[in-house]
């Protein structure tokens, strides 16, 4: 991630004059029992450094993906691009699944490995 | 190429003539990542994620096949480019902003990939050839207009 950060972001989400947001389902699971080790937050989304994805647009991506405010985004993302990876969650399988599938989409390095 | 704020709480792009130019051009390579470039995990045994992995890119498939219809949709109707004096404009509010930049970094990320995922953080640098000379362009076009889309909404244009 070669570009250094900016601070105070400033979002809007108002109107649709061109462009609607494209909005998929979620991968679809084949019906299974739902086994307790399913549920249970065991399975970590991990967020990997490449040398491609730029410091700012990493940070975007946490924020619209988990909701986080910048200052914890930014955390995260120098934490990747520090450190090689960061945790961003614990989070059941599905969870998990739901969340690589969402940073996957914005083509960030990220997988979910079990606990 | 500059960002300023809409009056409407979006972005307005001026661009050039040829900033447009090169912006289609670019753009008219969305997608670039293939789908298997993804892995759902990295320490798991391939054979027993196996369908989760194919349901994975096929997720992924499908979404880049709505943004690739939506986005031909899109140049096919001018994009939202409107001419002004010496160029054009592009409005963009938020959500449009968020797309657009998902499409331009498949573009980047992609472009990086057909140059052979150059480092030089690590000893790789790019290894230029008359075949590859427009994916390094279109890799640093994506990531110029990604910064300034960037800087603008984090008020620092």
């Amino acid at each position: 991630m070669p570009f250094e950060t900016s601070l105070g972001l400033a979002y809007s989400l108002a109107m649709a004059e061109v462009a609607e947001p494209v909005v998929l389902p979620d991968i679809e699971r084949e019906q299974k029992p739902d086994s307790r080790s399913d549920r249970e937050p065991g399975y970590r989304v991990i967020c990997w450094d490449d040398p491609v994805n730029l410091m700012d647009y990493v940070t975007h991506v946490f924020q619209v993906v988990f909701g986080w405010p910048k200052p914890k985004a930014e955390h995260h993302m120098l934490e990747v691009h520090h450190q090689g990876k960061s945790l961003l969650t614990r989070e059941s399988l599905e969870r998990a699944e739901h969340y690589v599938h969402q940073l996957q989409k914005y083509s960030l390095q990220a997988t979910m490995e079990r606990d | 190429m500059t960002i300023s704020p809409s009056e409407d709480g979006g972005f307005v792009l001026q661009l050039s003539r040829r900033e447009r130019a090169l912006l289609r051009t670019v753009l008219e390579l969305y997608p670039l990542i293939p789908a298997s470039h993804h892995r759902l995990s990295r320490t798991a045994d391939p054979g027993q994620i196996a369908a989760d992995q194919k349901l994975l890119e096929e997720a992924l498939t499908a979404q880049k096949q709505e943004n690739h219809r939506h986005l031909r949709t899109w140049l096919a109707g001018e994009g939202g480019f409107k001419p002004r004096r010496g160029g054009f404009t592009l409005t963009l509010n938020g959500p449009q902003l968020d797309w657009f930049l998902q499409v331009l970094n498949d573009v980047r990320v992609g472009s990086w990939l057909k140059l052979d995922c150059p480092d030089e953080r690590n000893g790789r640098p790019v290894h230029l050839t008359p075949a590859n000379a427009r994916y390094y362009f279109a890799m640093q076009y994506c990531g110029m207009v990604q910064s300034l889309l960037l800087q603008g909404m984090n008020g620092d244009a």
